[in-house]
């Protein structure tokens, strides 16, 4: 099986370069056999792709233990759920289900647009199977994950081994997220490629911009959706599993999601100026070229080993080939520009400084900054050693301090973004609108300062949390209110109504809501604490108004590892409450290998999150750190309603279809104009 | 007689006023003795409890060395050769009274500059504190003169030639034909 997956993706490998150079001679020469030929050549690569991440399953799940993949990162009693995250534990097998996500794309890309856009897929197809050519490049000769083992035998040739059981998978990966948290945050890399592929398209084709961002808008979105998502359930593996009570610490890896995350973020709002303004055009291009690129920054810093990072993969060779594949697509994209950059021809007036044009300018400006000041600081340890000669490192300190204000920032334009309206804003309206919003700011500031929570940017981030959140309702109640009196459906009805009327818009306010739980999330960090204590049994501690009584310990066995677990009372204002039993694991393997498992009593207010932080090498008695988390639950639940608020920008809006149906049956009885207000074909969005 | 009573009502009086002094002064002097007592009993935890704190605000400025990336007070995480020890090594200094100054001396040299949590606000690492605020500022200038350009009314009269070389009957055929291939 494993030749079976080598052979396919040689022959992915073949395809794919098949793809690239007979889609430029069929750019060249416009045959429509070589066009359709090429694009049949770019779905087989995807094939190939999908049989080779098959092949490598298919020897995890049969235990084959001659391939050095598998001996590495499985062992026979890891469970089936793992062995299917065991693909992507490691380099080799990371970087090819990196190659088949972005497959998964390529071939949903070729399909959906197989009878469509004639004259741009087939530049679309040859950018993507430039992609594709690098990432098989590493999977076929740098990087292959079907390398077999071997031994010397007497004649001097290699003998094909096998052990009889493998090394395990790292402990630290053996928890539900790590199944769901990867897939997603390269769900989000790769999908970035869609947009990338289709705007340098535009600009080698000479479109004009608007069309490569009508065709990409939802990938662009998905893409954005799985990053978001992935990012969220990393941290929630990082709070859960790794036991040092927090969810994020601005490390190395961390940082590389977030830059494309911010770089996407911010032109998933420019791209409403060129959409309804027809500005921002070249700015717009380099904002995807720069998400795609950061993409792949994100990736080389993750597994050069350049900077250091607890979950970053080992030091490897294939630094220089991502640093060449960066150098490489800069070029093209500049290039590009450089040759077709009139074809980008924007609109660019602004009536009034005060406009919602003005909003989305300083929104990029900040998301911009934030980019590059966490990609400096990421990278500073490195520049710092190549200049001075000594490597500074650069921590959760720094970024908090650069990062807080920039986040408190972008908090605001959130809430003054759909204040402002497009072209100008008059005084009268800027009264009406700001008027309630600040009271509910100056409202949630009174409520968090009564609630005890007194830090001064905590206290800022919940009043403008409150801010935020009013023109979000506001938005909702104006236009409910209107569809309400035209259709005598309730206010909530109307504001449903009115949401998949205009999924986008609404769709973007409830990401924004989101975004709101997960600020008030993220300023409960500022009153976090923690207390640790050699504990005998029968002993106590304190924390908050908890009590946490030690009441006995014992251990378990289950297939892969062993648990020594805690058995700890919890108390609340001395009333007794519940159990918690935060374990230690060591899993089965040759390596020595240990995990933390947390116990978590998680509540609206605060997490009291318990670890089992070891014996006491004098005593050897057990310790345990507690921490009193305020609000850490509101960012998973932020979490939730920005994948939700993106899933319904993703969904087709209800008047649209409605114009559809009439179009399609012209003898149905013709919708009430009150139910159907200026039919426009372009999609709303504001 | 009246006076004498009263003279004596006086003295009683003064009597029992005095004696009333001295049990206030002997309760008083209770009270301190306690207060006394207890603070020489509270005293040690609090300067124990203000020694905690400092080893937690000073181990905040550190990275643990075992290469985790995190805080030397927050990491915890299981298999850590290197926080238990650093942190000792804190304790110590902190409870022979070394300044701050003096405890980041004895971690950079004992493990070089990579022990910051943050950059120092002095030398080379002073261009990662500027960054951020530069690239803010540059970003803002920039800003501030695409506002400004965008404000400017436009030059170039409609039909004529937009951008260089491109006329608008090009950009409209650009555009006719890339609504012709491109479908929603």
């Amino acid at each position: 099986m494993d030749v079976f997956g080598q052979f396919s993706l040689l022959l992915a490998f073949v395809c794919a370069v098949y793809a690239f150079l007979g889609g430029m001679i069929a750019i060249k020469t416009r045959h429509p056999l070589l066009v359709k030929s090429t694009r049949q050549a770019g779905i087989a690569t995807c094939v190939l792709i999908f049989m080779a991440t098959f092949c490598l399953e298919y020897l995890f799940f049969t235990d084959n233990f001659s391939i050095a993949y598998v001996v590495s990162h499985s062992n026979r009693d890891l469970s089936t759920f793992f062995k299917v995250a065991a693909l992507w534990s490691g380099q080799e097998g990371s970087l090819l289900f990196w190659t088949f996500l972005l497959s998964i794309y390529i071939i949903s890309v070729l399909l959906v647009y197989r009878n469509k856009n004639g004259e741009l897929m087939p530049y679309v197809g040859v950018i993507l199977a430039g992609v594709q050519i690098f990432f098989l490049t590493l999977n076929n000769f740098v990087e292959s994950p079907f390398k077999t083992l071997g031994a010397l035998n007497a004649n001097g040739t290699l003998d094909l081994v096998a052990r009889a059981d493998g090394n395990g998978l790292n402990p630290l990966l053996q928890y539900p997220e790590m199944v769901i948290h990867p897939p997603n945050l390269y769900s989000g890399y790769t999908g970035f490629t869609i947009p990338f592929a289709f705007a340098l398209a535009a600009l080698l084709a000479r479109y004009p911009g608007e069309k490569w961002i009508h065709l990409t808008r939802k990938w662009t979105m998905i893409a954005w959706c799985f990053q978001s998502l992935g990012i969220m359930l990393g941290a929630h593996w990082a709070y859960a599993v790794l036991g040092w009570g927090g969810y994020w610490g601005w490390d190395p890896v961390e940082n590389a999601s977030l830059l494309p995350w911010l770089t996407g973020t911010a032109f998933l709002h420019s791209v409403m100026m060129q959409e309804k303004r027809g500005m921002m055009k070249v700015w717009n291009v380099w904002l995807v070229f720069c998400t795609f690129l950061l993409c792949i920054l994100g990736t080389f810093l993750t597994r050069s080993g350049i900077v250091s990072s607890v979950h970053a993969f080992a030091n490897s060779q294939i630094g220089p080939w991502f640093v060449g594949f960066i150098l490489v697509t800069l070029t093209v994209c500049f290039v590009a520009y450089v040759k077709n950059h009139d074809y980008l021809k924007s609109e660019n007036r602004l009536d009034s400084v005060v406009s919602r044009e003005s909003g989305f300018l300083f929104n990029n400006l900040l998301f911009l900054v934030a980019c590059i000041a966490v990609l400096s600081g990421t990278l500073f340890p490195v520049f710092s050693e190549w200049f001075s000669g000594s490597r500074i490192s650069v921590g959760a300190p720094f970024f908090n301090k650069i990062m807080i204000p920039i986040g408190l920032a972008l908090l605001f334009l959130t809430g003054v973004g759909p204040l402002l309206a497009w072209r100008k804003t008059s005084g009268e309206s800027l009264k009406r609108n700001f008027g309630w919003p600040l009271l509910a700011a100056l409202v949630g500031g009174l409520i968090t300062f009564v609630l005890g929570y007194r830090a001064a940017y905590s206290l800022f981030c919940f009043m403008l949390c409150g801010f935020v959140f009013w023109t979000i309702v506001l938005e909702f109640y104006r236009g409910a209110k209107v569809i309400a009196a035209r259709t005598g459906m309730s206010l909530i009805m109307s504001a449903h109504e009115l949401a998949m009327r205009n999924t986008r818009r609404y769709g973007g306010y409830v990401v924004h809501f989101g975004m709101v739980l997960i600020f008030i999330g993220l300023a409960g960090a500022s009153f976090n604490k923690d207390v640790q204590q050699t504990m005998n049994l029968g002993d106590s501690m304190r924390l908050g108004t908890y009590t946490l009584v030690l009441q006995s310990a014992d251990a378990k066995a289950e297939k892969n590892y062993t648990a020594d677990r805690m058995i700890i009372e919890v108390l609340k204002d001395n009333k007794e409450m519940m159990m918690l039993y935060p374990e230690k694991r060591k899993f089965a393997g040759t390596a020595e290998q240990s995990g933390t498992m947390v116990a978590i009593y998680s509540t609206l207010r605060e997490d009291l999150y318990v670890v089992f932080a070891g014996q006491d090498p004098e005593t050897n008695l057990p310790v345990i750190h507690a921490f009193l988390n305020p609000l850490v639950k509101w960012i998973w639940l932020g979490g939730v309603w920005v994948v939700m608020g993106t899933l319904l920008a993703l969904m087709p809006n209800r008047r649209a279809a409605l114009v559809l149906s009439d179009a399609s049956q012209p003898a149905a009885s013709p919708v009430a104009p009150a139910l159907n207000p200026s039919i426009t074909l372009r999609e709303g969005h504001d | 007689m009246i006076r004498s009573r009263a003279a004596n009502g006086i003295r009683e009086g003064s009597d029992v006023s005095g004696a009333r002094l001295h049990e206030k002064t002997f309760r008083l002097c209770c009270v301190l003795a306690l207060l006394l007592i207890a603070a020489l009993g509270v005293l040690p935890l609090v300067a124990q409890q203000q020694q905690a704190e400092r080893i937690k605000s000073i181990g905040g400025k550190f990275l643990c060395m075992c290469g985790c990336g995190q805080i030397l007070t927050q990491c915890n995480h299981v298999g850590c050769t290197m926080s238990a020890g650093m942190l000792k090594e804190l304790g110590g200094w902190v409870n022979r009274g070394d300044s701050e100054d003096a405890i980041t001396q004895s971690f950079v040299q004992e493990y070089g500059t990579t022990v910051y949590a943050e950059p120092p606000k002095s030398g080379f690492s002073l261009v990662a504190w500027a960054m951020p605020v530069v690239y803010f500022l540059l970003g803002l200038g920039l800003v501030v003169v695409v506002i400004t350009k965008w404000r400017k009314p436009p030059l170039v009269a409609a039909g004529s030639v937009g951008h260089e070389g491109v006329s608008e009957e090009v950009m409209q055929r650009a555009r006719a034909q890339a609504a012709r291939d491109t479908e929603d």
